[in-house]
């Protein structure tokens, strides 16, 4: 069975398609994976949707995922087969109506290769076969059609959204309406983008230090800047901050504070778990009364950023509830003609 | 130094591990060179030293399960990054101690879990772990399909707290 290869093979795909690896997207069927921080930042999933459909592609969201439960399996809430019985029954629900899965975040990307890669486990897959065994006998029931199995062939591919747009690069800088005006910006991957072990496949690519993000900011007409706390966590911790909130917040500091030093306008993130952290006002807040220093630099999704650079409302691309200093100059910097 | 007068310097508690979980078996080629404990942010901001920890496992020191240490950890999973050898997967073996933790009762109370009652209780309700999601609710029958597949799961436990808590506030 092969359980660990979900993540579509980017390779495969530039060499099929080396002038426009759009093309391989076309006729096929998108899904969106809902992150649940999306409710607070809804331009993370209208940045992307928004482009896709303008391209003219097939997109989708699926009623019938739920939220990933990674936050649950990482405070053993959950065991490992009821983890990966969640994750079998999104990944069922979401193979049936689509061929391919994008993530606006590296925790439900994680979630969704783990949970596979517990599977490789016979005692976990036993256990996750017999949850939706029970599952399927309480359906008859219910006269639900399609029951869930842990599949073996799956058509179903996965992709996070950073790889995604870095690999249509070119399709998507020829759709932008404004450029960076080369601003200095920050780049914060996330851990669980950074520390995949779907890149242990290849060392090099498991070792190799990780310049999507960099590339994308520099084609957008901004500088990327290096800082000394790049590739540090950005203080949630899997809830380390909910739990142990001064001294998750203290990296959370030191991350905001490093990226100041060095003149960043702004921080570009690919997880909107990583942009809660780095933008919530209340951690701001507390950031100055427990360290003395306020803040003032803004977190945005590259979601967001994309659709502000392609002349999204702001209303849409970027959530209003959502007051960190400056974001709005950034806004009218990027946006002023 | 550490403090070696809990340890049996036997292999039970490592035999114990792996019956759990598997890949554990492979924190034996642990060679100690400390780059999980140099990447790591939750060893700048805590004692959380997973060289530590690893070194206890080996020598049977079951006061790691004890020990506030094993609570601080990000599940970053640098360290399994960083590490030069192969699949030692630090973070699942961490998760696994604080499994075993909470089974002897030793793990966080329920009270200092209470942030998370909400999210269990949202997710257990709706299937996300927000009030509402962006788009679509899932639909009530896929709703109880998750319930199904958590029976008998802590994430139910955290939840049955919070009712009890409720119903004593209310007295």
């Amino acid at each position: 069975m092969n359980t660990t290869n979900l993540a579509l093979n980017l390779k495969e795909i530039e060499e099929s398609y080396p002038e426009s690896p759009i093309n391989f997207f076309k006729n096929k069927k998108l899904c969106l994976f809902k992150a649940c921080l999306e409710k607070y930042f809804p331009g993370v999933r209208y940045g992307i949707e928004d482009f896709l459909k303008d391209l003219e592609l097939d997109v989708i969201t699926c009623p019938n995922q739920s939220c990933c439960s990674g936050t649950f399996f990482q405070r053993n809430l959950i065991t490992r087969a009821q983890f990966a019985a969640i994750n079998e029954r999104n990944l069922n629900e979401i193979n049936r109506v689509a061929d391919i899965l994008l993530f606006s975040c590296n925790g439900c990307y994680n979630s969704l290769l783990r949970g596979r890669e517990f599977l490789n486990s016979p005692e976990v897959k036993n256990k996750t076969e017999k949850i939706l065994n029970q599952l399927k006998n309480k359906g008859k029931r219910d006269n639900y059609p399609g029951k869930y199995e842990i599949l073996e062939d799956l058509n179903l591919k996965l992709i996070h959204d950073l790889d995604f747009f870095y690999l249509i690069r070119n399709s998507l800088v020829n759709s932008l309406k404004y450029d960076l005006k080369n601003l200095k910006v920050a780049v914060h991957y996330g851990c669980h983008y950074l520390n995949l072990s779907r890149d242990k496949d290849s060392i090099e690519d498991y070792l190799r230090p990780k310049t999507k993000l960099e590339d994308l900011i520099t084609l957008f007409g901004g500088n990327p800047i290096d800082y000394q706390e790049k590739d540090s966590c950005c203080g949630w911790g899997a809830s380390q901050l909910v739990l142990f909130e001064k001294s998750a917040l203290k990296i959370t500091f030191n991350k905001l504070k490093s990226a100041e030093n060095v003149g960043a306008d702004f921080l570009v993130t690919p997880c909107p778990t990583c942009l809660y952290t780095l933008s919530k006002p209340e951690y701001r807040e507390k950031m100055k009364k427990w360290f003395g220093e306020k803040l003032d630099i803004p977190t945005i999704h590259l979601n967001e950023l994309i659709a502000i650079l392609r002349g999204c409302e702001q209303e849409r691309c970027m959530s209003l509830q959502r007051t960190t200093p400056r974001l709005k100059e950034i806004f009218e910097i990027i946006t002023n003609d | 130094m550490d403090d070696y007068s809990n340890s049996d310097e036997n292999w039970h508690f490592y035999e114990e591990l792996i019956e759990d979980v598997d890949e554990n078996k492979n924190i034996i080629q642990c060679i100690s060179c400390g780059k999980c404990v140099g990447d790591c942010p939750a060893s700048k901001v805590s004692n959380f030293n997973v060289r530590k920890v690893i070194s206890k496992v080996l020598r049977g020191d079951k006061s790691v399960l004890n020990d506030s240490d094993i609570w601080y950890c990000y599940l970053c999973e640098r360290c399994k990054r960083v590490c030069p050898k192969d699949n030692i997967n630090i973070p699942l073996l961490i998760i696994n101690l604080r499994n075993e933790s909470f089974k002897k009762g030793y793990g966080p109370k329920y009270n200092d879990l209470r942030k998370y009652v909400e999210m269990s209780e949202r997710f257990l309700k709706s299937g996300v772990v927000l009030d509402e999601p962006l788009g679509d609710k899932l639909p009530q029958e896929r709703v109880n399909e998750l319930n199904e597949i958590c029976n008998f799961a802590r994430v139910k436990y955290v939840f049955k707290a919070s009712k009890d808590h409720k119903k004593s506030k209310k007295k």
